[in-house]
């Protein structure tokens, strides 16, 4: 109980702070009433040893004298236009109205301004400082302090610690927002966690090479130690998936090489999860990295975890019996995250083709492609002597024509194992040069 | 007389161990009105021409019936007082009485066809503090849907009135056009309804505690039946104006929230306090910014190099401190709250709540959008009707007052308060001077029951009385000061509708 003392020296004598009774019933957790007399007591004591080393301010509350007179609204005076004079008569009663008066009052002035008080209902000690109160602004300063020590979380149960008077009928509503963001951030998380674990194993080996299009294989050899090496049967039930995961985010790579790893895709592909493909391929994407910066594996494995494993499993078959067009869908989500891979497979196939020169398609649909390319021009001008000179340069041509470049076509063929759902996903890229080639399919 | 050594205290002692109890609130019975709500699709292109129509039309049968029980069967100088329906059949020479809506047209008052006349061309808004004038200069006269006739007479000189009020004149015309007026009537209080007209008082639904009952359209909390036979108190308080750069009354503040929660004072105190079961803020709970010299100066050197909005310049100091004052009010008190003419609401009357997205902190407590129960933190109209402790209370932020203060020569706000209610008008001088939504199917500002409470809030100075009608309607008119400027809240007990003031005084402030 007393620990209060060594709280007030150390703030007050020490660190020249002033503390108000909120501060102290915040900071201590007790009651403001039993902070209020802490205060008063710590200052009568300090002052009995030292006097003046602590000055107090306290809060007064009752009536004062005269003010009943000046309380008086102002009753109609000789200038009021009557507004209503031609009302039936009434007496309009101008209540008296009683006056409460609360004042924050330094000690020192303290005797006086209880002069001016008819009946003081209530007084306290407010706050206590090393020096005398000059500024108010430095005490309200010293009140909103109460604000850095209040969490908000437990209003509640604080306000019965602190004596803040209750109300049963509080409501407060539910914030659909945020609450529907955090109930979708629970399942996520753990989805999150567990293909990170699962990628683990088949991104190690990997990572040297960085050779996407093994992934595939490495993850389905990965599996296999996995079940053995923890006991539970549930791993082993999430090996699959994690063979599916992995073979999905191989799949975009290996679908680019061509028909190398069909028959593996074969399996895979249609066991994509359509549903989680967003937490699946970042992975595939910045697998060295993961490696490298987490290389920790899913050592500890809880039976919540599994459960949930296991649930997530369930709703991945769910997903899965779901129609093509769902998975289109979702496909096409993810394709900013093959972004960084792709256009360095893709790319130099139409430019290795012949074509000219330089070419910008800048939109290509309905079949045909339209951009700019450069062209040499030959330009014809009368110069400063009058005579005809004819230049060849560069310039900019527009031309929109029919599907051109015929060559890389069969290679989206090659890998017609895909479902066209493979083809669309590049479509909002932009990367004009791929898609035209699967807008024909289609 | 107190000296400091009478005074007993059981907080300027050692401290107890004893845990100190916590005192319940008193729970708040509050039903507001959906009377001033706009809808949220509203459109802005009608002609305002039909808030008069309206009005009159709503009005005039009161005002008539009035007229009718006061002038029928009477007769001057051998003449028979006639009813007159239009304006317009007003003949010469004959005594009669009319009834239609007062248009009062004074030197400095805007007009709105100067704006006309200007052709797409908006007249700067007036800056006058007064459009009345001392040279008499202003004519008054009546208007119904037919047309209009200047009124003179020495009545009109003692009695006060202003643009849109629904009156009935008995007089006769002159050779020069004008009515002569001999008497003046007013609808008078509108009919008041009886406590507990919508919600039920607590008491009747013994053993149903904190049940909710469906009345119309009004979701009502019950309360518990013995907290209800206490009387409880509501607090009301106007001009807050937390500000950014004025910490005057920062202390003040401080005080009024620990006021309110019950913190400050000794626990027979606080126990009284516990009986204020809501706190209503009539209007300007943010300051407007007035700028010193210097920084206007600082900020227009600025303007040169940056076009268009400087976010820089915007201080979101006030509003974070008023969301802060709310959030730690709020676990303990409920609050309602109108906008005033300072507040970020929309500025012409009727003014809609305060958008929740400035409390990002105390929204928590606000009503789920769409939800017919009020919410614990209510963001309400201005004005607003609401029913409390079964009482039927009218509230507004002032603009409505302070506007027709400018027609008159005295500052009497309750007398224009009192006007109001027997004009039946909340606000008259809206549309004309008191910028106003163009209402097309109702006028809300017809009073068309008369409240118990009548609350006015950023008056200048702190004011009450009570009026009485003809029919027995009795109601407590009251001027709520600014706190900023005055420092004093105002507690109005639930039961016997009696007002007290609280003074709050800082160190070195009176």
């Amino acid at each position: 109980m007393d620990d209060y003392k060594t709280y007030l020296a150390e703030n007050v004598l020490s660190e020249d702070k002033v503390i108000t009774y909120r501060f102290l019933s915040r900071a201590l957790k007790v009651h403001v009433n039993t902070a209020k007399q802490m205060l008063f007591d710590f200052h009568k004591g300090q002052n009995g040893k030292r006097p003046g080393s602590v000055h107090a301010t306290y809060l007064v509350y009752g009536t004062k004298k005269d003010e009943h007179a000046s309380s008086q609204p102002r009753p109609s005076q000789d200038d009021d236009v009557d507004m209503m004079s031609s009302m039936p008569e009434q007496e309009e009663t101008d209540d008296v109205v009683p006056v409460q008066t609360l004042s924050l009052i330094p000690e020192n002035e303290l005797k006086d301004a209880l002069q001016a008080y008819e009946e003081v209902k209530s007084i306290h000690v407010y706050s206590l400082g090393p020096h005398p109160v000059k500024d108010v602004a430095l005490l309200s300063d010293a009140a909103r302090q109460v604000l850095t020590l209040s969490t908000p979380e437990d209003v509640p149960s604080n306000l019965k610690i602190y004596g803040t008077i209750t109300n049963a009928n509080v409501r407060r509503r539910e914030r659909k927002g945020l609450g529907s963001r955090l109930a979708a951030a629970a399942p996520a998380a753990p989805k999150a966690a567990a293909p990170k674990i699962e990628a683990k194993p088949a991104a190690k080996p990997a990572a040297a090479a960085a050779k996407v299009k093994e992934e595939p294989k490495e993850t389905q050899k990965a599996p296999t130690p996995a079940p053995s090496a923890p006991v539970s049967s549930a791993a082993s039930k999430r090996a699959k998936p994690a063979l599916q995961r992995g073979g999905s985010g191989g799949l975009m790579a290996a679908f680019a090489k061509g028909a190398a790893a069909k028959a593996k895709k074969a399996e895979s592909q249609p066991a994509t999860p359509s549903g989680d493909d967003s937490s699946v391929h970042p992975l595939s994407d910045d697998e060295e990295d993961d490696s490298a910066v987490l290389p920790k594996p899913k050592a500890p494995e809880t039976a919540a975890a599994k459960s949930r494993a296991q649930q997530r499993k369930e709703e991945l078959q769910r997903m899965m019996e779901q129609d093509d067009d769902e998975e289109e869908v979702q496909e096409k989500e993810d394709t900013p995250m093959e972004e960084p891979e792709e256009p360095e497979e893709e790319k130099p196939a139409p430019e290795s083709a012949k074509e000219e020169p330089v070419e910008v398609v800048s939109a290509s649909g309905d079949g045909r492609r339209r951009g700019k390319r450069k062209v040499m021009k030959a330009r014809r001008f009368l110069d400063e002597e009058g005579n005809m000179v004819t230049v060849r340069e560069e310039a900019w041509e527009s031309f929109s024509e029919d599907e051109a470049p015929p060559p890389p076509a069969p290679k989206p063929k090659s890998a017609s194992s895909a479902p066209a759902a493979k083809g669309k996903k590049a479509a909002p890229k932009g990367q004009g040069s791929i898609m035209s080639f699967f807008n024909k399919k289609t | 007389m107190v000296a400091f050594e009478d005074v007993e205290s059981s907080l300027l002692a050692k401290p107890s161990d004893e845990t100190p109890d916590v005192p319940e609130r008193t729970p708040s019975n509050y039903a507001p009105l959906k009377t001033f709500v706009l809808e949220k699709n509203r459109q802005y292109q009608q002609q305002y021409a039909d808030i008069y129509f309206l009005r009159l039309t709503k009005i005039k049968p009161a005002v008539e019936e009035v007229a009718a029980a006061e002038w029928d069967g009477l007769s001057v100088g051998n003449e028979k007082a006639r009813r007159v329906d239009r304006v317009l059949d007003v003949r010469q020479g004959e005594l009669c009485y009319v009834a239609g809506t007062i248009y009062v047209d004074m030197p400095l008052k805007p007009n709105v066809m100067d704006d006309v006349s200007k052709d797409r061309w908006i007249g700067a808004p007036t800056t006058v503090q007064k459009y009345f004038s001392d040279e008499g200069t202003s004519t008054v006269s009546l208007e119904d849907d037919s047309g209009r006739i200047t009124l003179i007479g020495n009545v009109l000189s003692g009695i006060v009135l202003v643009t849109g009020c629904i009156v009935a004149v008995m007089g006769t015309e002159n050779v020069n056009g004008e009515f002569e007026v001999i008497d003046i009537k007013f609808p008078d209080l509108a009919p008041q309804p009886e406590r507990w007209a919508l919600s039920k008082p607590p008491f009747t639904t013994n053993g149903k505690k904190g049940k909710v009952s469906k009345l119309k359209d009004e979701d009502i909390e019950m309360t518990d039946s013995e907290a209800a036979r206490s009387g409880g108190k509501i607090a009301i308080v106007s001009g807050l104006e937390f500000s950014g750069t004025d910490s005057s009354y920062a202390m003040e503040l401080d005080l009024l929230l620990e006021y309110l929660l019950g913190e400050a004072l000794d626990p027979q105190t606080q126990t009284e306090l516990s009986h204020i079961s809501r706190l209503i803020i009539a209007g300007n709970s943010i300051a407007a910014d007035r700028k010193t010299a210097q920084e206007s100066d600082a900020t227009d050197k600025k303007a040169h190099k940056k076009y268009g909005y400087d976010s820089k310049s915007y201080n979101a100091e006030p509003s974070h401190l008023f969301d802060e004052f709310l959030n730690e009010l709020l676990p303990s008190i409920p609050v309602t709250l109108l906008p005033g003419a300072l507040d970020p609401a929309n500025s012409s009357y009727p003014q809609q709540g305060i958008h929740t997205a400035m409390f990002p902190k105390s929204r928590s407590y606000s009503a789920v959008p769409g939800s017919s129960e009020p919410g614990w933190f209510d963001a309400a109209t201005n004005p607003l009707e609401m029913e409390m402790e079964g009482w039927r209370v009218l509230g507004t932020g002032g603009q409505n007052v302070d506007d027709m203060a400018k027609y008159v020569d005295s500052d009497d706000r309750l007398g224009m308060m009192e006007a109001m209610c027997r004009w039946r008008c909340s606000a008259p001088t809206a549309p004309d001077t008191l910028s106003s939504y163009p209402f097309q199917d109702d006028d809300p500002f017809v009073m068309t029951a008369c409240p118990h409470l009548y609350v006015v809030g950023c008056q200048p100075t702190f004011g009450t009385k009570v009026i009485q009608g003809t029919d027995g309607q009795m109601v407590r008119l009251i001027t709520v000061p600014s706190f900023s400027a005055s420092r004093e809240i105002v507690l109005v007990d639930t039961e016997t509708l009696d007002v007290s003031r609280v003074k709050i005084a800082a160190v070195g402030s009176v």
